[in-house]
């Protein structure tokens, strides 16, 4: 779907990246596994090195400079011993059907598999299930970008849940990706595949985090309490026909990290797949969002929810790829933007030709809080089916005088009535978050950083 | 839906005539003696050839862009007539001396150039290929101080005022086709409107592309000094060719305190035929500077023909409180392409711009809307509102928004709304419930999708754009 178009540049950053990718063990995983990652590495690393890292002059990166990435040079991360404390990021509704990854490595210790029923498979690629996981495992359709196709040559491990057909799961899993930032900026690639056979139904935590480093540093570095480091992350979800997923992407990263993330959806027939992606933390951050209809009657719901301040900078990109007929898709997306944050969206529905009485509708609301927040958005449409029905909206900001106002002539003071406008902003996005004790958390979140 | 509609959209092309003209025609290709033979054929001032080959070498540097949502055969730059005007006594210094076969085209154009028959309030300066033939009303309008002629009168009459203006808007190496316009125009014309005055009449300028393998390359810059006001216009139409010809103008307009420039476009260059051979491509660059403070910039285009159109008229708006508009319709049939829209840059305190787009699309047609609303970080409570509405008629058409967006001042405001939608067939049996012919019913709709447009245009204009669009779609739904 992301085409490229930059020359080859930065050759030795990303075949030093390339390098970094750990190597696969014979004797944990077998011969077996070994030979068919392997295969899968070997599809995509040479497309890695037909590409480059992209620039600011390649139409999909126009607004994210990627420049301070290269700055760095980062190292494979390795296992971590002593393992972090994780306890604030558990969640109670899915204390026992939880997986957690430190730095991209499977922690069976911290996971807890406990709730998960049987037939129902939540885990890290294993052995005797591989047969049944080839037709998915880096099998979705659209062509790979440069960090995908990274993510995929250094394939090692995933985070794996499959659904049997005609299951429904009440218990959410909740997918923990935890970085562990160290003294040196470190590399982790964590994958996931969610397979949701048909007419199953399932809600999926995918979260990314940032715990303290287990062990003191042993030295602070000019204010800056850790490293850079860089996730780069892929999720396949497939939805079978009639198949429901509601999926909640956190993206909570630390203040110095790197965060790459792409999310493709296969939508088969009367699938429903509902995604609610927030994004708070990491430097610089993207998430591309790719939704492909594999039948006709899908349903996709995107929201998402940027809050940035401070020098951050969040890209979402999303595209949701139409081809079949009575579609429907709904997509809000919401940006709140402080300090010299910087925020970019780019949202295309494709409606081609077969893709008749599609229904489409999507929405790109920004508030810019501070006279250096910027935002770059462009919703997009591309439509070739006549009989559809299509809209898209797009809104920049800031907070309403006349709002405030009203709220101090109650009796607010101006700072109190600014943080409940914002959170009011919010609150439409974080009302969706199918997780009452995440929704408590993300909600405290934005209301705790009052950004002035 | 019916034949009817069918017939409607494919209305023959009704301007496709050839007039049969003894011609100055240069070779073809282009080198650096083509623009010193341009330029001296046109016996221009030193500072204008230093222009031309100052963008030529510019332009041998630039590469064509890739970016518009069009596809075209790579054009052959070498293979183009550069200047190619009818042949002439010296200069024409009443309109008896215009060549009749001439005046007979305009006449056919609908354009009279003559006395007695031409619109008692619109000016015209009427473009054959690479020359202006005539202006009209430049009598009446001397007398308020308006400057209204072709541009290479201007160079001759007031070289200060077009060495000073020419390139401030859009620079010589601004883009590719604009670095070319800037090396190879041939003429355009030259509007200045002095301090205070109210433009008495309609200006407009008719292009007429006459030759087969001509490009035409016209240059239009219009001068608003403070407190004045104008309203502009311009044509287009071509024969019939199954070869592609280029089109690249530039236009810039330039607003000072409290000016007012209204721009409009009615743009009906050959389209090709159904299968998509032959046709105008259009690649021109417009651009307004509202620089003073209050100016006020308004496009309002009709886009119907041509085989592929890229084309933004943008307003940069440097000037406090000044306003940029544009409104636009553009109707794609058969093969033709589109990647048009506009551009608004907010430079000044409390700018405030309008956009609103309308596309339809029919047959195979691609039709793009492309848009830029930038709010630059000094742009205190800027203000935009765009909207863009796209009307598909038939299944094989295609119909793209791409609005890009970029605001860095919190203090602006900005809204973007757009939809797509076909006519709906319930809409159809309620008009022919009613007895009105789906035909009717169809140009009804259509022109009710565009009024927000045709509202914007002179009056005059705005019946013949209706008509023209109900012509154009003539058999397209159904």
């Amino acid at each position: 779907m992301t085409t490229q178009v930059s020359p080859k540049r930065e050759v030795g950053y990303l075949s030093e990246l390339l390098q970094q990718r750990p190597s696969l063990d014979v004797q944990a995983i077998g011969a077996e596994t070994v030979a068919w990652l392997q295969e899968i590495r070997d599809r995509s690393t040479p497309i890695v090195r037909e590409l480059a890292i992209p620039t600011t002059r390649d139409e999909e990166w126009r607004f994210t400079d990627l420049s301070s990435l290269l700055k760095v040079n980062f190292a494979a991360a390795k296992p971590t011993s002593p393992l972090p404390d994780i306890s604030s990021l558990v969640l109670p509704e899915a204390a026992a059907s939880r997986l957690v990854f430190v730095n991209g490595f499977y922690a069976p210790e911290l996971s807890s598999v406990a709730g998960i029923p049987e037939g129902v498979f939540a885990g890290n690629l294993w052995a005797n299930e591989i047969p049944r996981w080839r037709d998915y495992l880096a099998k979705l359709p659209g062509g790979q970008e440069v960090f995908s196709a990274l993510n995929t040559a250094s394939l090692t491990d995933a985070a794996v849940v499959w659904i049997p057909k005609n299951r429904s799961l009440e218990v959410p899993i909740h997918l923990l990706f935890v970085s562990t930032a160290g003294e040196l900026p470190t590399v982790s690639q964590p994958r996931c595949l969610v397979v949701a056979e048909s007419g199953s139904a399932v809600t999926v935590i995918e979260e990314y985090a940032v715990c303290p480093h287990p062990q003191p540093l042993s030295h602070r570095r000019g204010g800056q309490e850790y490293a850079a480091y860089l996730t780069n992350a892929v999720t396949e979800i497939w939805v079978g026909e009639n198949a429901q997923v509601t999926h909640a992407r956190m993206q909570r990263e630390g203040e110095e990290a790197f965060h790459v993330g792409k999310t493709a959806i296969a939508q088969a027939r009367h699938s429903r797949y509902t995604c609610c992606a927030v994004s708070l933390g990491a430097k610089v951050s993207r998430h591309n969002l790719e939704i492909f209809q594999t039948g006709e009657g899908t349903e996709t719901i995107l929201n998402a929810l940027t809050k940035i301040a401070g020098e951050q900078l969040a890209d979402t990109h999303s595209t949701i790829a139409l081809n079949h007929p009575y579609g429907t898709a709904r997509q809000v997306h919401k940006c709140i933007v402080g300090d010299r944050a910087h925020a970019v969206f780019n949202g295309k529905i494709l409606v081609p030709k077969p893709a008749q009485l599609t229904d489409a509708g999507q929405l790109s609301r920004t508030l810019l809080l501070s006279p250096k927040a910027r935002v770059d958005t462009k919703p997009q449409l591309e439509i070739t089916a006549d009989n559809v029905k299509c809209a898209h909206g797009a809104t920049v900001s800031q907070l309403e005088t006349d709002e405030i106002f009203y709220l101090q002539s109650r009796g607010l003071d101006a700072d109190s009535a600014r943080n409940l406008l914002i959170n009011a902003f919010a609150t439409e996005i974080v009302d969706r978050i199918p997780i009452a004790s995440l929704r408590q958390t993300i909600s405290q979140i934005v209301r705790s950083n009052p950004i002035s | 839906m019916s034949a009817a509609v069918k017939t409607l959209v494919n209305q023959p092309y009704k301007y496709g005539f050839v007039t049969t003209i003894e011609t100055d025609t240069i070779p073809r290709g282009l080198n650096e003696d083509v623009i010193r033979l341009i330029s001296s054929k046109k016996n221009e001032p030193e500072f204008m050839l230093e222009f031309r080959l100052r963008a030529y070498r510019h332009w041998l540097k630039m590469t064509e862009p890739t970016w518009p949502h069009v596809t075209y055969p790579a054009i052959d730059y070498q293979d183009i007539i550069y200047y190619s005007a009818p042949k002439q006594k010296a200069k024409k210094n009443s309109l008896d001396e215009v060549d009749p076969a001439l005046l007979e085209t305009f006449e056919k154009l609908g354009i009279p150039l003559s006395e007695q028959k031409r619109l008692t309030n619109v000016a015209v300066d009427a473009i054959f290929d690479s020359v202006s033939i005539a202006t009209t009303f430049r009598e009446k309008l001397a007398k308020e101080g308006v400057i209204f002629c072709s541009i290479s009168e201007a160079l001759h009459e007031y070289p200060e005022l077009v060495q000073k203006y020419l390139g401030s808007v859009v620079p010589i190496a601004d883009n590719y086709f604009a670095a070319l316009n800037s090396a190879v125009f041939s003429d355009g014309s030259f509007v200045y409107i002095p301090k205070g005055v109210k433009c008495p009449m309609e200006l407009s300028t008719y292009f007429r592309i006459n030759s087969g393998d001509t490009g035409q390359f016209e240059r239009t810059l219009i001068v608003a000094e403070e407190g004045s006001h104008v309203s502009y216009l311009e044509g287009c139409t071509a024969p019939m060719y199954d070869s592609n010809q280029l089109h690249a103008a530039v236009v810039e307009l330039v607003a000072l305190d409290n000016a007012e420039i209204k721009y409009s476009t009615v743009q009906n260059w050959y389209a090709g035929d159904e299968n998509g051979k032959g046709g105008i491509y259009n690649f021109v660059t417009k651009r307004g500077l509202c620089q003073g403070v209050n100016s006020k910039i308004s496009w309002t285009q009709v886009e119907t023909g041509s085989a592929i159109t890229w084309k933004y008229p943008s307003c940069v708006l440097v000037g406090d409180n000044s306003v940029g508009e544009f409104y636009s319709v553009a109707l794609t049939n058969n093969y033709q392409q589109a990647d048009t829209g506009t551009k608004m840059v907010h430079i000044g305190k409390n700018t405030r711009s309008t956009i609103i787009s309308k596309g339809i699309s029919a047959g195979h047609s691609k039709n793009s809307y492309r848009g830029l609303v930038k709010m630059s970080p000094k742009a205190e409570g800027a203000r935009n509102y765009s909207q863009c509405d796209s009307m598909l008629i038939g299944d094989n058409a295609q119909a793209n928004t791409f609005p890009y967006i970029q605001v860095q001042n919190h203090t602006a405001k900005l809204e973007h709304e757009a939809s797509t939608s076909k006519i709906g067939e319930d809409q159809l049996f309620y008009f022919t419930q009613r007895g009105i012919s789906q035909e009717d019913a169809v140009s009804m709709m259509i022109s009710g999708f565009c009024k927000d447009v045709f509202n914007q245009l002179p009056m005059e204009f705005a019946v013949e754009a209706d008509r023209l669009l109900s012509l154009k779609l003539e058999g397209s739904v159904g």
